[in-house]
């Protein structure tokens, strides 16, 4: 026991001198001794205290600068996405807007699947992003829809609105004119203070701000779908109008009284045949002019 | 004890005394526990690394603390208790000997016995052991390095002699 507590002490180097010569009575003193001296050798490697807090010092400066330089591409790249994002955004949620010039027709797919047919020189802007949510688009000029079941589906253009819940319907706004004819299912049209609902074959024609009383519509669609216009006691200026938009043509009437009323229909292929359409019933006699104008007079 | 109004190793001047005063002993406390195979200089540098980067958080007197632990976790994700075999120095030779070469053949013999006893032993025994004997360090050091008891240090330099022995003995 007091031999181990003699090794102890000699362990934590803490003998007395008196202890020290007990300790080297001991019998196991030189194979201690020979330990200790032996595993001294197994020192750790120099350590520069100094030197490696220099080194660590600058390693922590590198470090920081590093990360700055890993931070600047990584901006760059952000910027880029967020660049490419914008431009992105920007153009899937810009409105689509198609239009036709004159003598052109165009029948396009909206995005839940109803049908436009969109007569000539006429525009419909929609928005493709918001289309999910609302069913809006806007109308300058003559289309045909034939609207796919869903939530309300407005038209609106500079004279009303138009309203419906999937149904076949024509909308026709031009100068001073302004008619909506319902072939299928219902539509609600706004008019400044007149609201109307039609039914299928009723229409609402409104020129020169009056609405005038039209027959019932038996046609299952439009006549211009199959290339034809075709008009019941209409204004003859309207059917210039009609004819001018066709044939992008400029139709140019002498001494005719333009607001006598015309019934009948011209077709959009022939320009001969269909010039004597519209004249020949009102006894007109018409002149081409150089490809593009068309005078008209009496005789 | 001063106050730090800032209790924070952030400032570099501190951040120097408090490398000073351990990056010694947790160098040696490194090797002697791990052998030089993992880079006990690195990873004693990295753990310092690791308390600036993290000087917030850490207070100066729970420094001595973190970088024991981290730079102990660095060496174990790399080391997983593999034998620690630790180098002697060779004794440079005399200018004149008197020895004979049987002397100096039985004394490197001895060595290498030296040298498989300790890797045998375990590394909290190394540890201590090699810290009193080379390093001079008292007991009541190394129970403040290693946060444990003078009486726990004394054990395990004890029993490491004592293992020191029956494995020279024996082998």
């Amino acid at each position: 026991m007091k031999q181990e507590e003699l090794i102890k002490k000699w362990l934590d180097n803490d003998l007395n001198s008196h202890e020290l010569e007990a300790f080297k009575q001991l019998e196991e003193y030189a194979e201690l001794v020979r330990i200790s001296n032996g595993v001294k050798q197994f020192r750790a490697p120099e350590y520069n205290t100094s030197e490696e807090l220099k080194s660590t010092l600058q390693l922590i400066s590198t470090k920081k600068s590093r990360t700055n330089n890993w931070l600047k591409p990584f901006l760059r790249i952000a910027a880029i996405l967020a660049i490419s994002f914008s431009v992105y955004y920007y153009t899937t949620t810009l409105d689509t807007n198609i239009s036709t010039l004159m003598a052109q027709k165009t029948t396009l797919e909206l995005p839940d699947a109803s049908l436009v047919s969109l007569n000539a020189e006429s525009t419909l802007i929609y928005n493709k992003k918001a289309w999910k949510n609302k069913r809006d688009l806007s109308l300058n000029g003559e289309a045909y829809f034939k609207v796919a079941k869903g939530a309300t589906f407005n038209v609106n253009t500079p004279e009303g609105i138009v309203s419906v819940l999937g149904t076949q319907f024509n909308v026709k706004q031009r100068h001073n004119y302004f008619e909506v004819v319902c072939y299928e299912g219902s539509v609600r049209v706004t008019q400044k203070l007149n609201i109307v609902t039609l039914k299928p074959g009723e229409s609402f024609l409104i020129i020169n701000g009056k609405r005038i009383a039209k027959e019932k519509e038996t046609a299952l669609n439009p006549s211009w779908i199959n290339n034809e216009s075709s008009f019941k006691s209409m204004p003859f200026t309207q059917v210039i109008h009609e004819f001018e938009r066709q044939y992008n043509v400029i139709v140019n009437p002498q001494n005719i009284d333009l607001n006598q009323l015309f019934s009948g229909s011209f077709s959009h292929d022939d320009i001969e045949l269909a010039l004597k359409s519209i004249t020949l019933p009102l006894n007109i006699n018409y002149s081409l002019q150089n490809d593009a104008t068309i005078v008209l007079s009496h005789n | 004890m001063t106050k730090n109004i800032n209790d924070n190793i952030c400032n570099e001047q501190l951040f120097s005394s408090v490398f000073t005063k351990y990056s010694k002993s947790l160098h040696d406390f490194l090797y002697y526990k791990f052998g030089e195979a993992f880079n006990p200089k690195d990873k004693a540098q990295e753990a310092f690394i690791k308390l600036w980067e993290n000087c917030h958080k850490v207070s100066p007197s729970k420094a001595k603390s973190y970088l024991f632990t981290v730079a102990n976790n660095l060496m174990l994700n790399e080391a997983a208790h593999q034998k620690v075999v630790l180098k002697f120095q060779k004794e440079k030779p005399k200018h004149y000997t008197n020895e004979t070469p049987e002397f100096i053949l039985e004394g490197n013999e001895y060595m290498l016995k030296l040298q498989t006893a300790i890797a045998n032993l375990s590394e909290a025994q190394r540890t201590a052991f090699l810290l009193n004997r080379v390093e001079g360090k008292k007991h009541k050091e190394i129970a403040v390095l290693l946060e444990i008891s003078t009486k726990a240090v004394e054990k395990r330099i004890y029993g490491a002699l004592k293992k020191l022995r029956k494995d020279i003995k024996e082998l």
